[in-house]
């Protein structure tokens, strides 16, 4: 057998005849005798010689000084950490009583047929159980709301409620044959109440017994967080998304439970899933719930249902609009962003707003803006002040400025809808208020007309949020 | 478990993650790939449908990704190298090839210019 050294010596040798051979051909140089660059040197050296006065490595379980964070002897922490979803469940929770907080006695119930009675105006009163429950379902409570500070929800019927109830009594008005389709946009400043007003409507809707849809948050729609498809045969090209309208589906059936489970399905609907013959909506609806494949054909067929003759009136609405005016998270299979339009569910949404598509049974398409959690949109806020000046009969009505880009398909469904403007209460009505929240035992303070005045100048001429935060809040 | 390409993941891990533990697949790439056929970014492996696996399985066998990938690169540092070129030397002793100053950081450069390049085999989750 060959020594070692033997066969290295062979190999440099094989080496240097490549190296060779590979400088042949340039011919005019003359050949090196060996290659420029070479590791053989330092290979070739002698070992560096060791260390002197190195100790060995401690023998294995002797013990040594070990000041490090996190080592062994430091006492770790063994709290038990958060389940998945355990802590977001926590950011999200809905609170809706406080049992620290008094009963208030004289707090009326707003009922079925005194709903959109004008007598209200001005007035604070509670929302009945079961609307609350249909509430909760269709997300309408948000978390940063105060609704966790009182015994039970209840809210003040302000000057934009009332527009809001009238509205609903013409939706609900037979006009000749055809009844009122009601499209508006809820804009104002930030914790103006756009989004209570929205669940005031909301809760009004369910009272008068109509079938109510709510979006809850634009933004969880587009932001790629739940699985998306091709919708088949679908020109232009439009995404379904199985999982957010399963979920959309079993809200709507929570919410609407009692008015699905009446009406039976009339048109024969084209279904991936059998249904029974007779079937009511409910049983459609729990058809996309159970299997989320065919949630947008359920939810298609359950649209269709219920624009039927003689069916309740709808109330389609959705807040934070503003995170649908743009291009959605989602890639096309080109990698293109989609536009947030092309998304089944939007576009049903967008498709009534822009009046495109009415309800037949009359009904009401409402969005609320938002203005802490809201991408920038030109085309939103452009139209909304277009609306405002057409609304106060403006002379001159603000036009495009034509070197800003704009999101052409925004701008067009949002060319000729109106909007309810959001501001301060008014000082009658902030008294209302504040009177409920002393009756409540959360503000204890004498309220007479002075104390009224100052905090609703402190809340910025009125808003309510603010109003809220000054007198319930914040405790100096 | 789910099996890709001839590696097992596992049930909770995301789709972006996953694929991008293949050679030759970065952020781009595998985003590119997710939206080709319709993943969200937030996927996990096991919420994949069958189909869609068979899809990606055979998206990543028609790319030049892993071995074939790191015999490519490898091969082009070797041309370098047999040529005899300066490029090629600077492959060899792991030092900057493009002409950066090696006083101080060249850290990157000790780490990737060699001739195995990319490293060997899969890269576990």
């Amino acid at each position: 057998m060959p020594s070692s050294v033997c066969l290295r010596v062979f190999s440099q040798l094989s080496r240097d005849r490549t190296a060779l051979a590979a400088a042949a051909p340039r011919g005019l140089l003359p050949a090196l005798p060996a290659s420029c660059f070479s590791t053989s040197a330092p290979r070739c050296a002698n070992p560096a010689p060791k260390k002197k006065n190195m100790t060995a490595a401690p023998k294995r379980g002797a013990r040594t000084l070990n000041v490090k964070k996190g080592g062994k002897g430091v006492a770790q922490d063994t709290s038990k950490r958060a389940a998945p979803g355990e802590r977001k469940a926590m950011r999200k929770r809905i609170v809706l009583s406080n049992n620290n907080a008094l009963e208030v006695r004289s707090l009326q119930d707003l009922d079925k047929p005194s709903a959109l009675s004008e007598r209200h105006e001005g007035q604070v009163r509670g929302i009945p159980e079961d609307v609350v429950d249909s509430l909760r379902a269709v997300e309408a409570f948000k978390p940063a709301q105060g609704w966790s500070l009182f015994r039970r929800p209840a809210t003040l019927m302000r000057k934009q409620t009332m527009q809001l109830a009238q509205l609903l009594k013409d939706a609900e008005t037979t006009d000749g044959e055809q009844r009122k389709t009601i499209r508006r946009v809820l804009v104002g400043e930030r914790m103006s109440g756009k989004t209570t007003l929205l669940l005031q409507a909301l809760a009004m809707a369910f009272l008068r017994d109509w079938v109510v849809i709510n979006l809850p948050e634009a933004q969880d729609i587009v932001n790629a967080h739940t699985e998306y498809a091709l919708l088949p045969d679908s020109h232009p090209v439009q995404y379904t998304q199985n999982t957010y309208t399963g979920n959309l589906l079993s809200q709507i059936l929570k919410a609407n439970e009692r008015i699905l489970d009446t009406m039976s399905v009339t048109t024969n609907p084209t279904l991936p899933l059998p249904l029974l013959p007779n079937a009511t909506l409910k049983q459609l609806v729990q058809l996309g719930v159970s299997d989320t494949e065919a949630s947008w054909p359920v939810f298609v067929a359950l649209w269709q249902e219920l624009t039927q003759p003689g069916r309740p009136p709808i109330m389609l609405a959705m807040d934070g609009l503003a995170h649908i005016m743009q291009d959605s998270e989602y890639l096309s299979a080109e990698a293109a962003p989609v536009h947030a339009h092309d998304l089944t569910l939007v576009r049903h949404f967008v498709d009534h707003l822009a009046g495109r598509k009415s309800l037949p049974n009359g009904g009401m398409v409402l969005a609320a803006t938002s203005k802490s959690n809201a991408p920038a949109s030109p085309a939103l806020d452009f139209s909304v002040q277009v609306a405002e000046a057409r609304q106060s009969r403006l002379e001159n009505i603000p036009s495009w400025n034509r070197y800003k880009r704009v999101d052409e398909r925004a701008m067009d469904v949002l060319k000729d809808v109106d909007v309810i403007k959001v501001g301060g209460l008014s000082k009658e009505e902030a008294r209302a208020i504040i009177e409920y929240y002393a009756e409540s035992g959360m503000l204890r303070a004498k309220v007479d007309e002075g104390f009224v005045t100052e905090k609703w100048s402190l809340a910025g001429m009125g808003n309510v949020g603010e109003l809220e935060r000054v007198t319930v809040r914040l405790r100096i | 478990m789910v099996f890709i390409f001839g590696a097992h993941f596992h049930d909770a891990s995301l789709v972006k993650r996953s694929l991008e533990t293949f050679y030759g697949i970065g952020p781009m790439v595998s985003q590119r790939i997710m939206a080709r056929f319709h993943i969200f970014p937030l996927a996990k492996v096991g919420s994949l449908k069958n189909a869609q696996v068979m899809d990606l399985t055979e998206e990543l066998t028609n790319m030049k990704i892993e071995n074939d990938l790191r015999r490519e690169v490898q091969e082009n540092i070797r041309r370098l190298k047999d040529m005899g070129s300066y490029r090629g030397r600077r492959h060899a002793m792991g030092l900057p090839v493009r002409g950066q100053r090696t006083r101080t950081q060249i850290s990157t450069a000790r780490k990737l210019n060699k001739i195995e390049r990319g490293g060997a085999g899969h890269v576990r989750l």
